[in-house]
């Protein structure tokens, strides 16, 4: 658990997870004698929401909504872009990167390479098209939801597009992206037979288990926090629209 | 995924709050819509997918289009009896002085029956017949490959492959193939060399 009081650097020090999270809040290491709050305030963060999204992070049992909940849709929103951005520049060349150098050094078969690199240009693709669903359409949809939601009288255009769509039926088909990393882990830990760079091994395994717990953090945040939320604005607007 | 989807078309307000909060304690399940008339209702249908209907009896009796666009949904539906005068053969109904036990039963009872045939199932466990897709699928055969092998139409396989992906949460014939390697279901050397699609 971190607090607001806490030395920015001790939070840091004593919770190196936290790491991937600075630089979605734009915020550079080098805190000095900085509190939590100081340095939030300093980058213009809202120290209440950075510390809900750090100790989420921190806690898998943390059943998020609560504290979240305070917070605007589109500040919720901004923080999910930027991870998608750290996702698709950073994270996943990433580990493909590693991916591809431990199948260059390695003694698979051809059919083992192989599997290994469909796969994962399989899943790269999912991985773009899902995100690139939520970018262009999902968040766009719920930004203009919670701007509609503000005004006196919603624009007839969105009171006709709610009339046959609702947030329930992207939640319905949103995948987990973290499923097929969790496979790619166990294929090499199981069935792929032992690499000789087992440092670059070891590194690619700690790369996609980082992942596949950011992106459970990311998916629960999508899940349990922004879907519900929509569908009770969704639910709020079309109860005023009906009733005039 | 991995819930079932329930639209209400109820045009009581009472009835309609009731059946919600009644649903709500039911795990498992999502409201996706609710609506209080038959041409809202009808409009939507046009447009989407419905896995569970609850409907009252005057908007059924508007919406007899839907169910003509929608095979399969009649045996889904719940309908919800005012009075004890069936107008209709429909499977599933509830009468509106039924004990909360009773309802909560028939549509447990309901959910299980179909959850199955939905893409939108309520369990993540592939069933035997769907393992045994997923091995062939790994082997690199066509849905009109697999459904020879198996005696079953093309229309069968193609549904048993969305169950798959919707249950795994993976789409590709290579997302497939490295699920049936790690589980046991198919090895590497059986696998065919180019899984592609
Ligand atoms: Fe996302
Ligand atoms: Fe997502």
């Amino acid at each position: 658990m971190i607090s607001r009081d806490m030395l920015m650097c001790v939070a840091v020090f004593e919770n190196m997870q936290l790491l991937p999270l600075f630089p979605r809040f734009k915020m550079e290491l080098g805190f000095g004698e900085k509190s939590v709050e100081e340095v939030c305030k300093t980058h213009g963060v809202n120290t209440d929401f950075f510390l809900e999204i750090a100790n989420s992070y921190l806690d898998e049992a943390y059943i998020p909504g609560e504290g979240l909940s305070l917070f605007s849709l589109g500040t919720v929103i901004s923080y999910l872009k930027e991870t998608h951005t750290y996702y698709v520049e950073t994270a996943l060349p990433m580990v493909e990167e590693k991916i591809y150098l431990l199948l260059d050094q390695s003694s698979l078969s051809d059919k083992e390479v192989n599997l290994v690199t469909v796969f994962f240009n399989d899943y790269k693709l999912e991985f773009l098209t899902h995100i690139l669903e939520e970018e262009q359409h999902i968040l766009p949809y719920i930004l203009e939801l919670e701007k509609q939601s503000a005004l006196k009288k919603p624009d007839s255009e969105f009171a006709q597009k709610l009339q046959s769509y609702s947030i329930r039926e992207f939640e319905q088909g949103h995948d987990r992206l973290e499923t097929s990393l969790e496979h790619l882990s166990r294929l090499i830990i199981k069935n792929l037979p032992p690499f000789e760079d087992f440092q670059l091994c070891q590194q690619v395994l700690g790369d996609l288990s980082d992942l596949v717990k950011d992106l459970t953090d990311h998916a629960n945040m999508e899940d349990k926090i922004l879907i519900p939320r929509v569908a009770e604005l969704e639910k709020q607007l079309i109860s005023r629209i009906d009733t005039p | 995924m991995r819930f079932s989807g329930f639209i209400l078309a109820i045009d009581s307000y009472l009835v309609r709050k009731g059946t919600v909060s009644l649903l709500s304690r039911i795990p498992d399940i999502r409201i996706i819509r609710e609506f209080s008339a038959a041409d809202s209702f009808r409009q939507y249908a046009t447009r989407q997918d419905i896995d569970f209907l609850v409907i009252s009896q005057s908007i059924f009796d508007q919406s007899s289009a839907v169910f003509v666009s929608h095979p399969g949904l009649l045996e889904r539906t719940i309908l919800l009896k005012e009075d004890s005068v069936s107008h209709l053969e429909i499977h599933n109904s509830i009468h509106l002085w039924e004990e909360k036990e009773v309802i909560t039963a028939k549509i447990k009872r309901l959910i299980e029956l179909h959850s199955s045939s939905l893409s939108t199932s309520g369990s993540s466990e592939l069933t035997q017949r769907e393992k045994t897709i997923v091995r062939l699928v790994s082997m690199g055969l066509t849905n009109r490959q697999i459904a020879e092998e198996l005696f079953l139409s093309t229309h069968t396989v193609t549904t048993h492959r969305k169950n798959i992906s919707s249950k795994l949460g993976i789409k590709s014939v290579s997302g497939i193939t490295v699920y049936a390697i790690v589980n046991n279901i198919i090895t590497i050397e059986e696998v065919t060399s180019k899984p592609s699609e």
